[in-house]
């Protein structure tokens, strides 16, 4: 008797344990999200759906894992859209002088350059990555109109597309590697001295210097990965267009951010999770996917997502709120 | 009886009643009783985390109370700013002034003015400005258009004090106000404070110095854990044994582990030397070494450079000049990581801003130094398992709270042996704590005292500063003496007691009067002269100026020696007003008490000549001794 009655708290308790993480509620939010999407649509759970919207997700759910570092060490990137747009037409240009890997390499390599010097003017400096990181997000996308001479670059090789259309088991290799980012990432970020001391900064950067922690390393790391990681995005996006187009990634830094936001990091860092962004970024696709399914006039869809962003933020502070007293 | 206590019929003016408070998860006040009457100068005594500063800065607006009733002038008052606070007359002078530094003194004295609309007469505040210093008998002592900045803390002091008479306030709080000052300015401030009570006004004299309390306060009230244990009792009945019993609790008597050897220190090799090293402003010349098996304690007055310090030498704080070694090697600047894989330790002054990873669990914020000394691309938590749990025995700490969420849920004291043990895991060389008790309860103070002492008899050196002499007496073994940026003493704490250690540590700025006397003595008659502590045949020198070589007294200001061991030996030995030869008619020496102005002891001060030369008349020596120490 006695044993079931604390069999019960226990079970209670972890309960409650499991209830006060966020990442949690937020997955209960998707799921009720998706009933409710599924009630509306007949369409919206079907196989082909669910792998589109799996497709829909990979390019923002990339850009995300590099904008959950930054976040997490209290930093924020507004330019890994135009960073995506201009690495997109460096990529562009560049397969039109080397093969596919090497162009690849180039795009990427450029992309993690720009988060370098951002995220060494942050760091070194002193200076608000706000304000840089906007900057950046101006020139970017002024580099990319430039570079492209304001048209898309259309010839594109048709052997890019292999990196999105080859399945393995069933699976497109483009959903292969988000599943294999995410748990690149979430691994790196738990059992990592690096990804231990990306929280510990966000957290208390002076006490991660005096405890002898390499503070700076880890704050500029996470714009490299950031603006790497855009050009890794962006490469997905020509792959399945085969066009390079200057206006790429346009506002994406507003569904990242959203998504990171949704997922529980806070903006002041030291919290946050990769499974919460991952859940954020399903959360934001599926709103948008089942948006569309519903015929709503995408002049509206913004209106609606940004309501149910607030929305969801509101209720999540208050539930939290509540749970913690 | 210099002031009697006040009497029953002296009006009431603050009393409060089972005030509480509580922030966060910490009860800072579980039942405050308090009351002041005019014309009073009443001690609010307590340990660090008392609950004396709380109490203090509900009665000046900073904090609200949760409950409990407060009474000013018989009306119940709830203050919701310091603003109210001051409108019915409410007034603090805390140790991180309030001051505005880039106005000027006016400015600052008439600043709850600067917000009223209209035209400011500044020759009216200027007049009355004069009037308040004249009130408290400092007319000349501040210069009306100089910047706040460039004054010296003494001097801001007073003006936080016109700022509060500016205002017409009736009571005053000063929080911890000695911290910071020379005992020459402490007297000073003493006589602006007695001026007060005669006005008519209350003063609460928030210290743990109890030999100031004892020599200006009418009534005491002592707070332990948040309550008031002992309320509004006149000094005069006390004595200094009951006090401490008081603010101690019975059952903790003697937390300080162990008495050290009389005047012998645990003499292990150097393991830590610093020499000459800077960290510009603050740091100007510090040099001292610290020995396996001692604990070392850094001391001298808030703002003295001690924390920027031990910053300069870790790596937290960049140097100017200087070197640092550590086991025989030298220590790079600006870089913790290699300090600490060196094997040095660094608990840091302020927990929640430099030591506290809100963020991580609590076992990683007690393997966060490990993750900083740790090479590879793990994070190699798995390494420290059984020293962790040891750790844990130690620290009293069930190991299921290690995967608390959060390190903030704990007491105080729970955090601090928690960063203690973020570095214990680690086996340092040299552990280094800046302020190790700082809102600490008392009970585990005696644990962090008991845990240090074991870090040391492990063959580990142990750095403490701290600004409480008293603890810093209580625990070290050797004490160096910091004062304006640079080392001046390097002394068994044996030898010391807290007025020592408070004379020691004056500001060099106090120090320059003194400096010049004894230079005109030595320069003026073509001798020597010191200043000194006499007694028991040792003698500690806070000063010495040799003006000839031939006449080298035999020791160094912030040197302690046996006084048959000088050159002055039988001058020593005597202490009498008159020039006394030594035996061997090499030079002969007058050695004349210093008193200040309210008759406390400042040591000796000498001058040696040779015999053959023309002596000055005691008197005349007497008399210009007599003047420097009054303003002192």
């Amino acid at each position: 008797m006695a044993s079931t009655t604390a069999g019960a708290t226990m079970r209670g308790s972890r309960f409650k344990m499991l209830a006060q993480r966020l990442e949690v509620r937020m997955l209960a939010l998707a799921l009720v999200i998706g009933f409710c999407l599924s009630l509306l649509s007949p369409y919206f759970l079907t196989h082909s759906n669910i792998f589109n919207m799996l497709d829909q997700s990979v390019v923002i759910g990339i850009v995300a894992v590099g904008m959950t570092f930054v976040i997490l060490t209290g930093g924020i990137d507004l330019s890994v859209g135009s960073v995506a747009g201009l690495t997109g037409i460096i990529l562009g240009l560049s397969l039109q002088h080397m093969p596919i890997v090497p162009a690849i390499a180039v795009a990427v390599l450029a992309g993690g350059g720009i988060g370098l010097v951002s995220g060494l003017l942050i760091n070194l400096f002193g200076l608000a990555a706000f304000v840089v990181t906007l900057g950046v997000m101006a020139i970017g996308r002024s580099l990319a109109y430039i570079l492209s001479g304001q048209t898309a670059i259309s010839d594109i090789p048709e052997g890019m597309q292999d990196i999105v259309y080859t399945n393995f088991l069933g699976v497109p290799s483009n959903i292969l590697f988000l599943i294999t980012l995410y748990i690149v990432a979430w691994a790196y970020l738990t059992y990592t001295k690096g990804g231990r001391t990306i929280y510990a900064v966000g957290s208390n950067k002076e006490a991660a210097r005096a405890a002898g922690l390499n503070t700076l390393f880890y704050s500029v790391l996470p714009y490299v990965l950031s603006g790497a990681l855009s050009a890794v995005a962006v490469t997905f996006s020509i792959s399945q267009l085969l066009s390079a187009d200057p206006l790429m990634g346009n506002a994406m830094e507003l569904d990242a951010i959203a998504a990171v936001v949704i997922g529980g990091a806070s903006l002041y860092g030291g919290r946050g999770s990769m499974i919460g962004t991952l859940i954020g970024v399903f959360i934001m696709v599926m709103i948008r996917n089942g948006l569309n399914l519903m015929g709503v006039s995408p002049f509206w869809q913004g209106s609606a997502i940004g309501t149910i962003i607030i929305l969801a933020l509101l209720v999540e502070r208050l539930v939290s709120s509540r749970a913690s007293r | 009886m210099q002031h009697p206590p006040p009497q029953g019929d002296k009006p009431l003016l603050l009393a409060a009643r089972d005030v509480t408070k509580t922030f966060d998860r910490t009860r800072a006040l579980a039942g405050a009783d308090f009351e002041l009457a005019e014309g009073e100068i009443h001690g609010l005594l307590g340990a660090n985390g008392a609950g004396k500063s709380t109490l203090s800065k509900i009665i000046s607006g900073h904090h609200s109370f949760d409950s409990g009733e407060m009474l000013y002038r018989g009306q119940s008052i709830r203050l919701r700013n310091t603003r109210d606070a001051l409108r019915i007359g409410i007034a603090i002078v805390m140790q991180e002034t309030s001051l505005v530094p880039d106005l000027t003194v006016l400015e600052n004295i008439f600043l709850p003015e600067l917000g009223r609309p209209g035209r400011l007469d500044y020759a009216a505040m200027r007049e009355r400005g004069r009037v308040i210093l004249d009130s408290l008998g400092q007319s000349d002592s501040l210069p009306f258009d100089w910047k706040v900045r460039q004054l010296s803390s003494a001097q801001k002091q007073l003006v936080e004090i016109a700022k509060a008479l500016g205002v017409g306030a009736k009571l005053i709080i000063f929080d911890e106000p000695t911290a910071a000052l020379s005992p020459g300015e402490v007297s000073r401030l003493f006589d602006v404070m007695a001026r007060l009570r005669e006005t008519g006004r209350g003063l609460v004299f928030v210290s743990h110095r109890l030999e100031e309390v004892f020599s200006i306060t009418d009534r005491v009230t002592v707070m332990r854990e948040g309550r008031t244990v002992l309320k509004a009792h006149p000094t005069a009945d006390l004595s200094q044994a009951e006090l401490i019993r008081a603010m101690v609790g019975a059952e903790l008597g003697a937390i300080y582990t162990e008495p050290h050897g009389q005047g012998e220190t645990p003499g292990g090799p150097a393991i830590l030397e610093v020499s000459h090293l800077a960290a510009q402003p603050q740091v100007k010349d510090v040099s001292f070494s610290a020995r396996a098996g001692e604990i070392l304690g850094l001391g001298g007055l808030v703002g003295a450079g001690r924390s920027e310090t031990v910053e300069a030498i870790f790596g937290l704080r960049p140097r100017s000049g200087g070197e640092v070694r550590l086991a025989g090697r030298d220590l790079r600047a600006n870089d913790p990581q290699a300090a600490i894989r060196a094997g040095l330790g660094f608990v840091a002054e302020d927990r929640r801003t430099q030591n506290i990873v809100p963020d991580l669990s609590v076992k990683e914020n007690l393997l966060l130094a490990h993750l900083g000394a740790h090479r590879g691309f793990l994070r190699g938590y798995q390494s420290r398992e059984r020293k962790v749990s040891e750790l844990l025995q130690r620290l009293g700490l069930p190991e299921e709270r290690l995967m608390d969420a959060s390190m903030l849920n704990f007491s105080g004291g729970m955090q601090q042996k928690i960063i203690m043990a973020r570095w214990l895991l680690l086996s340092p060389k040299v552990l280094i704590l800046d302020e190790p008790t700082k809102g600490v309860d008392i009970g585990t103070r005696a644990g962090i005292y008991a845990m240090l002492r074991d870090i040391v008899a492990e063959g580990a050196a142990v750095i403490v500063v701290s600004s409480d002499f008293e603890e810093l007496l209580g625990i070290s073994d050797r004490i160096v003496v910091v004062s304006d940026g640079c080392t001046i003493a390097d002394l068994p704490s044996a030898m010391l007691d807290e007025e020592k250690l408070t004379l020691l540590a004056a500001p060099r700025t106090s120090m320059a009067h003194n400096t010049a006397m004894l230079e005109h003595f030595a320069r003026e008659h073509g001798g020597a002269g010191f200043w000194a502590l006499v007694e028991e045949g040792r003698i500690i020198c806070l000063n010495a100026v040799v003006a000839n070589a031939a006449l080298d007294p035999g020791f160094k200001a912030g040197e302690a020696c046996i006084a048959a061991q000088t050159q002055i030996p039988r001058a020593l030995s005597r202490r009498e007003p008159i020039f006394v030869p030594e035996a061997d008619n090499g030079r002969t020496t007058l050695l004349l008490p210093m008193r200040n102005s309210r008759g406390h002891d400042l040591g000796w001060v000498g001058l040696s000549l040779f015999p053959d030369a023309e002596l000055p008349q005691p008197e005349a020596i007497k008399a210009r001794i007599d003047s420097i120490a009054a303003a002192l």
